[in-house]
């Protein structure tokens, strides 16, 4: 059994990015992508200044990936002629998010960066799976699920916080149903929106996501 | 549920040949030449695929073609575990200004699944030089809970300049070739490869005895030289594993010949394995580091080797650093080995590690 600690939305326009890492970290982070920030911006967010150095695992993913660094990086070695300054390569590597983040979030063990091949594609089944499976085998004390993405016209993240036993704040409890979900809210880029909707409505006493690709696997919420 | 989750098949296309026995004898037999790949004006050793082709899609289409078929028969809805760090942006390099990337950034997994004939899940893994494990590890976790059988893992790293380009401009890039642990080790040497192991529920010869991931926020560009984080992620996966130091009877290193992340491995393997340090292999000065794809090629092509008793030495390794103090494996060797680890050290701080057994 698993937790929800915080379900966090965050929009942004992309100029707006430096301003919500320095309120959030109060300071800028220097030569970091948009990516990067987003994340920072929202682990801090998801993550009480007294749960940071608890050990974390980082599951992510993107639809867009740093798309405009790695526009950035093309333009530099195909109509450049030579070779990319060496901040606008790290800048394509998302894998450097976490090296970056870590600081500010000691307790960060490991990041994985799932990049989504098509805009309806999403794994938060499979994240949430991994993550009720990797806390029950104790190998971290919580789970930062998230979907960033970073347009040029805008930018967003999605976080839901799985920890291995119930905070004051935990919104609900989780786990890897054994059952087939009838009536399953879908694996999709709106499933943080449909189970925000849940925690608030009273409808029922479940909710249960089922992944679009592995049938087997389905997470079961339920209310504490 | 927790079942054991078995490697049962495994595909392999590099510089080195076009299976993974193939690539196995190669290495048995010394085989260890690079090309040179120019740069600007400068040339840099480079393992490219054995393809006379310049299209990259066809390249990639050969070569994932051709790995898919040595993995023998597989269902149509296989999920299928893609990793890499630079997937498709050799093509968008190829087909130039102005540059039609599709919207979703692992788009290019969508093509390498049609080449495979593979009809079920995907999912894309980019952790950088750590992608594969990251991939093997999401799989073995579905796997050893029941929730799929079986699982496809394919490694892809394909020719791009913006890769080169980037490393080279961090002057990270040895301009001879890759000699790991070695006093004159000066940079990594890139490579291509396409690699893919099947793991399944069902027996097979070797299983997943153990995996663990970890990060070192040291620098973004090389680890903790004390190797503190590297022996903690080693650690974790002797652990996972039910297995000792001692149990260990062969290491394939990361060891890219690069002068600060060779040290730093060096060091957590002397604080996790001190006086009975076991054989250390690297397999990069033959294959090349092959990125996103090398914990896929390198652990195909190790398991071949071991499955033929045929442990290659480590090519390019003459003079021992002193400040590392260890040296890889200098002569060839017929052991029989049960139980395997396998390092990565990720660009970017991620950490990685894998013990494989025989059954």
């Amino acid at each position: 059994m698993a937790f929800l600690n915080a379900l966090i939305t965050q929009q942004f326009a992309p100029d707006a990015i430096p301003a919500a890492v320095r309120a959030a970290i109060g300071k800028p982070l220097r030569r970091a992508a948009a990516l990067t920030q987003l994340a920072l911006v929202g682990a801090c967010a998801s993550l009480p200044e007294a749960q940071r150095g608890q050990p974390t695992l980082l599951l992510w993913q993107s639809i867009s990936g740093p798309r405009l660094e790695t526009q950035n990086l093309l333009d530099e070695v195909c109509l450049g002629g030579g070779e990319p300054m060496p901040y606008d390569f790290l800048a394509t590597q998302p894998a450097l998010a976490a090296a970056q983040i870590q600081p500010f979030l000691p307790g960060l063990r490991s990041a994985t960066h799932l990049p989504l091949d098509n805009e309806s594609a999403s794994h938060w089944a499979l994240m949430l799976g991994l993550a009720c499976t990797w806390l029950d085998q104790g190998r971290c004390a919580q789970v930062l699920c998230a979907q960033l993405d970073h347009w040029s016209d805008s930018a967003s993240g999605q976080w839901l916080t799985v920890t291995d036993r119930p905070l004051e704040t935990a919104l609900a409890s989780l786990q890897i149903a054994r059952e087939d979900a009838t009536g399953a809210a879908l694996d999709n880029a709106d499933f943080p929106a449909a189970l925000r909707e849940w925690l608030h409505g009273c409808q029922t006493s479940h909710l249960t996501l089922q992944s679009a690709a592995l049938p087997r696997l389905a997470v079961e919420f339920a209310r504490l | 549920m927790q079942r054991a989750v078995h490697i049962v098949a495994s595909g392999l296309f590099c510089a080195r040949g076009t299976s993974p026995s193939a690539v196995g004898e190669a290495l048995w037999a010394g085989e260890c030449s690079s090309q040179p790949r120019q740069l600007g004006e400068r040339h840099f050793p480079y393992f490219p695929l054995p393809v006379d082709d310049h299209d990259w899609s066809s390249r990639a289409e050969q070569a994932v073609r051709h790995v898919g078929a040595q993995l023998g028969r597989y269902a149509p809805y296989t999920p299928l575990f893609v990793a890499s760090s630079s997937f498709q942006i050799g093509l968008f390099e190829q087909c130039g200004a102005p540059f039609d990337m599709p919207v979703g950034s692992a788009s290019f997994s969508r093509q390498i699944a049609d080449w495979m004939a593979l009809s079920g899940p995907r999912t894309s893994f980019s952790t950088a030089c750590t992608s594969g494990f990251s991939a093997i590890d999401a799989a073995t976790t579905l796997i050893s809970a029941g929730l799929i059988d079986d699982a496809i893992v394919l490694g892809i790293e394909l020719t791009n300049n913006s890769t080169l380009a980037g490393f080279a401009a961090m002057e990270l890039l040895s301009r001879t070739a890759c000699r790991p642990f070695d006093a004159r080790r000066d940079g990594l040497v890139l490579g291509e490869a396409v690699a893919a192991i099947k793991l399944s529920a069902a027996p097979g010869p070797w299983k997943i005895a153990g995996i663990a991931s970890g990060l070192d926020a040291y620098s973004t560009t090389g680890p903790d030289p004390e190797g503190g984080p590297i022996a903690g992620v080693i650690s974790d996966c002797l652990r996972a594993a039910g297995a000792h130091p001692a149990d260990i009877e062969l290491i394939k290193l990361q060891a890219a010949g690069s002068p600060g992340s060779d040290l730093a491995e060096a060091n957590a393997l002397r604080q996790v394995f001190t006086e009975a340090m076991p054989p250390l292999l690297s397999l990069k000065p033959a294959l090349g580091h092959t990125l996103g794809a090398s914990g896929i090629a390198e652990l195909a092509t190790l398991l071949a080797s071991l499955d033929a008793g045929q442990i290659p030495a480590t090519a390019n390794y003459e003079d021992l650093d002193a400040d590392i103090g260890l040296a890889p494996t200098a002569v060839r060797s017929n052991a029989d080995v049960r139980r395997a680890l396998l390092n990565l050290i990720g660009f970017g701080g991620g950490l990685a590690s894998l013990v494989v057994e025989r059954c």
